[in-house]
């Protein structure tokens, strides 16, 4: 449940974030107008208006007058603002190098329309590189794998000239520099530092952009004769040294929303551009896919998918979300895996207190059931006696005329015959006295109760058969009030027999000593139940409250566990019945409980 | 013998198997024997004056066993009486013995034991019915008698001479010795002895 509020939330927050950058865009300047003749070029400047101007004034003046339809306007632009101004479309134009190119023409469909070149100068396919250097007494520094592990020092990671292309270069020598160096600092502008800091022994590695080095030895700032550069190979056209291969030059292109017409006309201007002081103007686009390999080959920029620190990285970026959501998946799986194993333990323990429950019922069962035998034993007693008693009888009967018989050698037919009748009444009375132990038996029997579609009519008969002999000598009179038929009942025979004895057992107790002693039972039905009732007439309560007799243990007999009653309760209940006690309406005790009735069933 | 004198043992039971049962041992040693399952069945259709003896089951249902007892102490009866029951009854056993019971078994009983009881239960019955019916006899004959023969009776069994009679009866000795001759005969008695004897068992 948490985790689907947290999803909820999650979700606002991204829509919220989505509303938010979609009324940023609203909110940003729409696109320089044609008409408006306003054009403005952006240009990546890691160093601000002034170089950029001194750049690409030459150029700017160049398409104004060239095309006096449109008032041109470079705008400097950092990394980062150049990003925004691009997504934001607060350019027409774009003038930057060949990193950021290839990024915002992966990420916002900028399309170059060409690229800068110098008269004199390298190919402009082939104009960019980078310079690794190091102090030329480290004699220890001396190709790319001995650079593996020391501090390396360069101007900025976004470089594309200087760190980027030599990114490349270390790749592929088996040399991470993001990971893999003692140390790696970014030294920011100007690029002299990087050459102070190597001299000075600050860093062992530096990594400037090509003819950075040639550069500030011309101007005098460098001793070039102090650095050696690692895998050093001149360029073409100015002749400085490089480590890496050659990447296109910088290339002007019109971002997605830009005209056509607008541009092919600056692409012409530009392409008509006579080379200026530095011998910059412009040629027809170069293929930038030198570039594009790379980015693929360092897995950064429009390729960044394909790194391996990818997930890391994007683990970072959302790290607050992500923190979130697997705190929630944490949380989720150990409330399931908990309540998993609440459950199991719930669920076992239920089922063990209720087997003891119904063990214990059946024990106290067990016990009223043995209770009552042993309450009716002597009656029991002497119900087994009397057909062991009358096999004895016979049986000494038979012998003694068996005996008679031989001393006279002598037989006579009739005598045989009564010897062959008394053996089959012998067999009657064994068979009588079995059937009693047996009975007996499946009373007290441990047995699980096995519900079935009863006649409480039927099973009242049975029970007073049963019940009958047991008390004939008692004199007490018990009869059965009992209408031609009754509904269905679902109950477990025994259990019923066993409420019924336990009832007429104590109406009988209870009229012990009276006079005119008599039990009846009845029977009736309301429509919902069939309601069965014990009345005597008998003592009464014993000095038991009505409620006290159904507790187990309350007795107001001499003899007995107390059981009797309050199995009945248990057993009744259990049925979905309800068993109470009440005075007769002639003295005496009405025992009474209700079975449902089952329905859609016949017997 | 005739049948009058041809003992018959009565056996009062509720069980039928018992009855059944006790009736087949009885039997097999030649007894006679009339079975009925309840005491008053018994009592109804009971002749008494015959010898013999009553097996009954003291617990029954209605009249029980000592009940019958006392049933039959009161009709005078000739029957000798031998308990059987299926409940060691102490209290029940001390009872029907006081009221006259030859012997009280409980089921299931050694059948010597029982037919012994039997034995000597029909014995002793033979003999009341001997002496019942010998004082039924006397009686008859004293019916017989005049209220003067009754007077001279009594003195002539308490040994007085006619003599003495004649003077306490206020009557002549000749009317005493007429008196006593007719009493002699009547009674059945050839001696004033014997008359004495007559007497005395007649009133113990």
């Amino acid at each position: 449940m948490r985790i689907v509020i947290a999803m909820i939330r999650h979700s606002i927050l991204a829509l919220i974030f989505l509303i938010g950058l979609t009324t940023v865009g609203l909110a940003a300047p729409t696109p320089a107008d044609e008409t408006a003749r306003d054009v403005s070029i952006g240009v990546l400047a890691f160093r601000g208006g002034e170089d950029a101007e001194y750049a690409w004034g030459p150029t700017l003046r160049h398409l104004s007058a060239t095309l006096p339809q449109y008032r041109f306007r470079l705008i400097p632009l950092g990394p980062e603002k150049l990003y925004d101004a691009v997504r934001d479309r607060q350019i027409d134009f774009l003038i930057s190098n060949p990193g950021q190119y290839v990024e915002q023409e992966a990420a916002h469909g900028i399309a170059r329309i060409a690229t800068v070149a110098f008269e004199g100068g390298p190919l402009p396919s082939e104009a960019i590189g980078s310079t690794v250097f190091v102090r030329k007494d480290r004699m220890d520094l001396r190709q790319w794998s001995d650079l593996k592990g020391k501090r390396l020092i360069a101007v900025s990671p976004d470089l594309f000239g200087g760190f980027r292309i030599a990114w490349r270069e270390f790749a592929e020598h088996g040399i991470d520099p993001l990971a893999d160096m003692a140390s790696l600092h970014f030294s920011g502008f100007p690029v002299k530092q990087l050459f102070d800091a190597v001299a000075r022994g600050d860093a062992d590695v530096g990594i400037a952009r090509g003819c950075a080095l040639e550069e500030l030895a011309a101007k005098g700032s460098i001793d070039p004769s102090l650095f050696t550069v690692i895998a050093g190979h001149p360029m073409t056209g100015w002749g400085c040294v490089v480590s890496s291969r050659l990447y296109p030059d910088w290339p002007l292109a019109k971002l997605a929303h830009t005209s056509n017409t607008l541009a092919r006309d600056v692409a012409l201007a530009l392409l008509s551009m006579p080379p200026g002081d530095h011998g910059q103007n412009w040629t027809i686009p170069v293929d930038y896919q030198s570039v594009h390999d790379l980015f693929r080959a360092l897995k950064i920029g429009p390729y960044s998918h394909l790194r391996q620190g990818h997930l890391t990285e994007t683990l970072r970026d959302y790290a607050p979300w992500l923190t979130l959501i697997a705190f929630g998946l944490v949380w989720g799986f150990v409330h399931y895996v908990r309540v998993r194993f609440l459950l199991k333990r719930r669920t076992e323990e239920l089922n063990l207190a209720h087997s003891l429950a119904w063990r214990q019922r059946e024990r106290m069962e067990h016990a009223a059931r043995l209770s009552l035998m042993g309450e009716m034993a002597s009656s029991l007693a002497h119900e087994i006696s009397q057909p062991l008693a009358a096999i004895v009888n016979y049986a000494h009967g038979c012998q003694r005329r068996l005996e008679a018989a031989s001393s006279m050698a002598d037989m006579t037919a009739s005598s045989t015959a009564d010897m062959a009748v008394s053996a089959g009444k012998i067999l009657a009375q064994a068979e009588r006295a079995s059937a009693i132990v047996h009975r007996m038996r499946d009373f007290v029997r441990k047995r699980p109760p096995a519900p079935f579609i009863l006649d409480v009519g039927e099973v009242i008969d049975k029970t007073l058969d049963f019940f009958i002999p047991l008390i004939e000598k008692k004199r007490v009179s018990v009869h059965a009030d009992l209408p031609p038929s009754l509904p269905p009942v679902c109950a477990d025979r025994i259990q019923l027999e066993e409420v019924l004895l336990n009832l007429l057992q104590n109406a009988v107790e209870a009229v012990d000593g009276v006079p005119y002693g008599n039990v009846r039972i009845f029977a009736n039905t309301d429509g919902k139940n069939v309601r069965i009732g014990v009345a005597d007439n008998g003592t009464g309560l014993s000095g038991l409250t009505t409620e006290q007799m159904f507790e187990a243990f309350h007795t107001g007999k001499p003899q007995g566990l107390g059981l009797g009653l309050s199995l009945c309760r248990s057993i009744v209940e259990a049925h979905g019945g309800r068993i109470w006690a009440e005075a007769g309406v002639n003295g005496g005790m009405v025992m009474t409980f209700t079975l449902p009735i089952a329905e859609g069933e016949s017997v | 013998m005739t049948d009058a004198d041809t003992p018959i043992i009565y056996v009062v039971d509720d069980d039928d198997a018992m009855r059944d049962s006790l009736a087949f041992l009885i039997g097999s040693v030649g007894y006679a024997c009339s079975c009925h399952p309840s005491a008053e069945d018994f009592l109804a259709r009971h002749h008494p004056g015959r010898p013999g003896c009553l097996v009954a089951d003291i617990r029954m249902p209605g009249m029980s066993g000592l009940d019958l007892q006392r049933a039959l102490n009161e009709r005078g009866t000739t029957l000798s009486i031998i308990f059987v029951t299926g409940h060691g009854d102490i209290p029940m056993a001390v009872r029907a013995l006081r009221a006259g019971a030859i012997d009280f078994l409980e089921k299931p009983f050694n059948d010597q034991a029982l037919l012994d009881r039997i034995g000597e239960a029909v014995r002793a019955s033979r003999e009341a019915t001997l002496r019942q019916n010998r004082h039924a006899e006397i009686a008859q004959r004293l019916d017989g008698l005049t209220p003067r023969e009754r007077a001279v009776l009594e003195r002539v069994a308490g040994g007085k001479p006619n003599k003495v009679i004649a003077a306490e009866l206020s009557i002549s000795q000749k009317t005493v010795e007429v008196h006593r001759h007719n009493v002699m005969s009547k009674m059945g008695v050839r001696s004033a002895a014997e008359l004495a004897r007559l007497i005395a068992i007649k009133s113990p």
